[in-house]
């Protein structure tokens, strides 16, 4: 795991314009994501880690408008201020750079579409060349193979054939050396029927009309089969049981583990840099939500890609992530490595959500006072009326998020930073 | 109070934010004003406002329709009761529009409401049951079943009240086994049956109903419209019968009724007084077309509908069209003013109740 | 009398129904022989993952569903509870038995026979947006039960509200607000509130904190614990989160395809649980640690549907110890000590041999 870092997130600021008034969401957020790691990203109901997460991939929903800051992405085929980007660029980005899965998976599954269609559709938009490969590399190897045995056929019919005369003698080498000839040439120049044609046109020119009209109109049998084989190879990959059968399900028939599942290995089919997972194991039962978390830490793994893992529960952040980032109010106050946050946590609220955690035989603590209104914020910082250490310029000022230790960031007025 | 006030006062707000349901409005407190100040504008000739003057002098003069003069406002239609004034015709005939309406709607949506609150609440055979009842009155086309209830009413009634009695009282006891058995209501119930299997033996109550013919059409109308009120409802149900809060209330110990009026209703009824509010000037739209056929108010009443059927026979050629226009286009074009601002309304309520909702 | 609620092999099954004609095809088996027994003043926990029963269970018991067979005991006396469970085994036909439980075990109750429950079981729902009906003002949400049972109406009706709204901690200023105007916490009070308001003995708490915030969680177990002890209350607790489950309950049970696996003593589960599918629950549960990081995946596969349960012990496609018994039989909840049941056949022979 190197230092450098893909997503740099600096001043995000986000408000939306509601009825009620101008909702504050996100107040000047730092964050980084550093290559092949897990981040954990830790916080209340609307402290705004979703909104976070959805700029990153410039998905904020209006009324929602990112107002200031840069975003910038620094690995891979797009690189750049996200905010500033084209569209075109972006679309790029999008599942291909960064992807992201959701709290409820079926909800962002199409319910009148199997499983088979849906994978198969994110294959069609990254891997269809290799499959159009494959189908092409099935197709000749059947085709070699028939024509073979035909050959092989007539050689035998040729050698059982008695000749008459010399002349009869010569004809028949002269087929018989044909014959060889063919037999030898039919690994490097195979034959072709009409469907692989199709394919190796598809290959040869992906963005041509007129090969893309033709393709419409053809069988594609072979295609579809290897596409098939392509889904069950992934369904295969987190580890769902009787892949086949899965396949052919339709959303509302699959359990929640199942389907998170199978988002998981539509967001990661493409190997994107990024992996947004905005709470994925909230809703799954405790034994399922550890298979999946070890699921998901075993294929980070594999790709190499970093992994924003958005949740409110703590022991999953200990148990999987290795950096941890608190969000408070729209703020990220305390960015440290995960070991660092939950034996020396530096912010009040921070420690303040540690103690919070039930222990049995230790009473309940809590942290007194409600979540600060986003419309119209006090000045200051947003947690002051609630922090047992607030002292007068925390009303005032709000808190420079700096390194206090190496690696180890707060946003306090307790450890000075203020220039 | 104050978070209902509140919540009005919202609703208001997001009302006068859109131009539409203003104009809306608007055209509708129009159409209130001239209903109300109809006996100003247009001072009736007899004891009944409704049955239009029919001037004679001018009869004698020419029998077809004259264009507006001084005298007639907005023209006259010839009949064979002497011209009518058309500008009375459509004073008068807003009130009748919004009777029709309104007393229309209104009885459809009462009729609709328990029916499909009973189905949808109850469930099992009872849902089947009632719903296959709605399903057949859905199935005849409206226009049709409309015309043929219409005309078979007859024009009065004789109601053997004991008959009547009787007969709710076994739908009741049917209702009773179907969805819960009560001893005590059961008896009342068995008491009534006895009693009015008595009466309809020994002294039948007789009452004789007289129906108008504007009546007969209203009485078709609603029966013709009120299943679609029922399946709107039975659908909201459905789906609010299944709410955490339903069963809350049920567990603090609700009796069914109390839980329907207090909890399932409130919080189902609004795509109901939607489609209430576009179906009065779709009502009235359907009077209208029964009316041209020729099933609808006497021919001397103050209707939009029967003004624009009279109109018929004097359009039977091109340049009798245009020299006769105001025959039809007057009377059509409020038709089209009434339809239209009861749409924008409607509209502007499910634009304004859907935020509402969903604010939640 | 210590026993404030007792269930004795408690069923309830939801049909599926298929075909034109819409005939029973299968059964939701959701809670398929549950017996237990909750003493007075203890906090009950009931632990399991989705499909297990313990929602169904708990509304069962508070008779929002009929139950298709089994018995509830709500404050009846132990003698007869015994008495009418043995009846039960000898001479279930027996007209002694028929009028027994036609007064003592509220599974028999309908119609207005189960009005007077309703003032002594209470229930509080787990998503406190959905449990409150978003168009009435708070007052009268919470003067409901007060009213629907005829305990108290108007003005005397107001006073109780505004005593149990202090109790909750929350102002008067709640009373004329819709529910949607406070957040989740407060919302989930004003739940609390509705449900003591008749001062029950009895309630059901399924999944309370599940939808509110970690930090907001704490506030309202105290609030759990304090309210216990003011009014002499007994809680079932359901809950899917097993933390919470060991900080506040008494005794915990654990289900499993509607049906109980193992129960004891709280420190008892957690310290030593014996059913394979508790320790696997239990290693489930994500720590709060980084320094105790378990990689091993404690238990594989999915939870299979309760329309079609495996033969046998329920849990055997799964159990690392399965053996040929557990393909046939189903074990039964035995005491293996220290009041520590569990249904698990090599845990009961181990004990036995």
């Amino acid at each position: 795991m190197s230092q450098e870092s893909i997503v740099d997130v600096r001043d995000l600021e986000v408000k939306f314009y509601t009825y009620a008034g101008i909702v504050e969401a996100l107040d000047g957020v730092n964050l980084s994501i550093k290559k092949g790691e897990i981040l954990g990203l830790v916080g209340e109901t609307g402290c705004g880690k979703s909104v976070t997460s959805l700029s990153i991939m410039r998905l904020v929903p209006p009324p929602g408008k990112i107002v200031g800051g840069r975003i910038l992405y620094k690995y891979g085929s797009v690189q750049g201020n996200v905010l500033e980007m084209s569209d075109h660029s972006l679309r790029k980005l999008r599942g291909k750079d960064v992807s992201m899965i959701f709290q409820e998976p079926r909800a962002y599954l199409n319910p009148v579409y199997s499983v088979e269609d849906q994978i198969g559709e994110v294959m069609l938009v990254h891997k269809k060349e290799e499959i159009l490969q494959n189908a092409v590399s099935a197709i000749e190897k059947k085709l070699i193979e028939n024509r073979r045995i035909a050959l092989e056929k007539q050689r035998v019919r040729l050698e059982k054939q008695k000749t008459r005369n010399k002349k009869d003698k010569m004809k028949l080498e002269e087929r018989r050396a044909r014959l060889e000839k063919e037999i030898s040439k039919l690994a490097s120049k195979p034959p072709s029927n009409f469907e692989v044609r199709i394919y190796k046109r598809l290959i040869r020119s992906p963005r041509s009309r007129i090969v893309a009209f033709q393709a419409r109109f053809s069988r594609k049998r072979q295609f579809k089969k290897e596409l098939r084989k392509e889904v069950v190879r992934v369904l295969r990959s987190v580890e769902i049981p009787d892949p086949e059968r899965v396949a052919r399900m339709y959303p509302h028939e699959l359990s929640g583990g199942m389907a998170q599942r199978i988002v998981i290995s539509m967001a990661l089919s493409c190997n994107p840099t990024l992996l947004i997972a905005d709470e994925p194991t909230t809703n799954l039962d405790v034994t399922v939500q550890a298979q999946i978390l070890n699921l998901i830490v075993t294929l980070k793994k594999g790709l190499g890609s970093s992994i924003l893992y958005i949740t409110h529960d703590l022991g999953v952040v200990a148990q999987s992530c290795e950096r941890v980032a608190v969000m408070y109010a729209g703020n990220i106050i305390e960015t440290a490595d995960v070991f660092e946050t939950f034996s020396n946590p530096l912010h009040p609220y921070t420690r303040a959500l540690l103690r919070s955690i039930p222990r049995p035989g230790e009473p309940f603590r809590s942290i007194p006072g409600f979540v600060p209104s986003l419309v119209n914020p006090l000045p200051g910082c947003r947690f002051h009326d609630r922090c047992e250490y607030a002292m007068e310029i925390c009303r005032k000022t709000k808190p420079p998020f700096f390194e206090v230790k190496p690696s180890h960031y707060v946003a306090c007025h307790l450890y000075g930073g203020l220039k | 109070m104050r978070p209902r006030i509140a919540e009005w006062r919202f609703m208001l707000k997001r009302i006068r934010q859109s131009s539409l349901a203003v104009a809306g409005l608007l055209i509708l407190l129009a159409f209130v004003a001239i209903a109300v100040l109809a006996p100003v504008l247009a001072p009736p000739y007899s004891s009944d406002p409704f049955i239009v003057p029919a001037d004679r002098l001018l009869a004698a003069v020419t029998p077809s329709p004259t264009p507006p003069t001084t005298a007639h406002i907005f023209g006259t239609i010839g009949s064979d009761q002497g011209q009518f004034d058309l500008y009375y015709i459509c004073i008068w005939g807003t009130i009748t529009a919004f009777r029709v309406g309104v007393l229309v709607v209104a009885a459809s949506l009462l009729i609709g409401l328990i029916i499909g609150t009973a189905a949808a609440f109850y469930g099992g055979i009872l849902d089947e049951v009632l719903m296959r009842f709605t399903d057949v009155i859905i199935a005849f086309p409206t226009l049709v079943l409309a015309m043929v209830l219409a005309i078979a009413f007859p024009g009065s009634i004789p109601i053997n009240f004991s008959m009547v009695m009787l007969a709710v009282s076994l739908i009741v006891m049917f209702a009773l086994l179907a969805i819960r058995p009560d001893r005590r209501l059961m008896l009342v119930d068995l008491l009534i049956i006895v009693f009015s299997l008595y009466s309809v033996f020994s002294f039948p109550l007789n009452v004789q109903l007289g129906l108008s013919q504007l009546d007969k059409v209203l009485f078709a109308i609603t029966i013709v419209g009120w299943p679609g009120y029922a399946r709107v409802i039975r659908g909201e149900i459905m789906r609010v019968k299944n709410e955490d809060y339903v069963e809350a209330s049920k567990a603090s110990g609700s009796s069914d009724f109390r839980t329907i009026i207090k909890h399932i209703l409130p919080n189902s009824i609004y795509p109901i007084l939607i489609v209430a509010t576009l179906d009065i000037g779709s009502i009235v739209l359907t009077t209208a077309a029964l009316a041209f056929i020729g099933v609808g108010a006497p021919v001397n009443y103050a209707d939009w509908g029967q003004a624009i059927s009279r109109a018929q026979s004097w359009i039977s050629s091109a340049d009798l069209i245009i020299k006769n226009m105001h025959v039809f286009v007057i009377p059509g074009l409020f038709i089209v003013f009434f339809v239209v601002g009861w749409n924008l309304l409607g509209d502007a309520l499910r634009d304004v109740l859907d935020p509402m909702m969903r604010r939640r | 009398m210590t026993n404030l609620l007792q269930l004795s092999n408690l069923k309830k099954h939801y049909p599926i129904l298929g075909g034109i004609l819409k005939r029973r095809v299968a059964s939701v088996r959701a809670v398929d022989g549950v017996s237990l027994t909750i003493q007075r003043g203890e906090c009950f926990g009931l632990v399991g993952e989705s499909g297990c029963g313990k929602t169904t269970l708990g509304k069962t018991v508070l008779r929002l569903f009929k139950p298709d067979s089994g018995s509830i005991f709500f404050d009846a006396p132990e003698d007869v509870v015994e008495e009418i469970i043995r009846l039960k085994q000898k001479d279930p036909q027996s007209r002694r038995l028929r009028a027994l439980r036609g007064q003592y075990d509220i599974a028999t109750y309908h119609g207005a026979d189960l009005q007077p429950l309703r003032r002594k079981m209470q229930i509080v729902y787990q998503d406190p947006t959905t449990s409150l009906d978003p168009r009435m003002l708070v007052k009268d949400v919470i003067a409901e039960p007060l009213v629907a049972q005829g305990i108290a109406g108007g003005e005397e009706a107001k006073k109780l509200v505004m005593e149990i709204l202090e109790r909750v901690g929350m102002s008067d200023r709640a009373l004329y607000r819709f529910p949607h105007e406070f957040s989740g916490g407060q919302r989930q009070r004003i739940a609390i509130a509705r449900a003591l308001v008749s001062r029950p003995k009895f309630v059901i708490l399924d999944e309370p904190t599940s939808s509110v915030d970690v930090s907001v969680r704490a506030q309202l177990l105290n609030l759990f614990t304090d309210l216990q002890r003011e009014f002499g209350l007994t809680y079932m607790f359901i809950s899917h989160d097993l933390s919470i489950v060991e900080c506040i309950s008494h005794r915990v049970a654990i289900m499993y395809l509607g049906k109980l696996v193992e129960y004891a003593v709280t420190d008892e589960i957690f310290h030593n649980p014996l059913h394979p599918y508790s320790q696997a629950l239990i290693a489930s549960v994500p720590v709060p640690d980084p320094t105790r990081r378990k990689r091993r995946v404690p238990l594989t596969g999915e939870v299979p549907s309760p329309v079609n349960p495996p033969v046998g012990c329920r849990f055997h496609p799964r159990c690392p110890i399965a053996m040929d018994i557990c393909k046939k039989k189903e074990p039964e909840l035995l005491d293996v000590g220290k009041e520590h049941y569990v249904a698990c056949h090599a845990i009961n022979s181990s004990i036995e041999a």
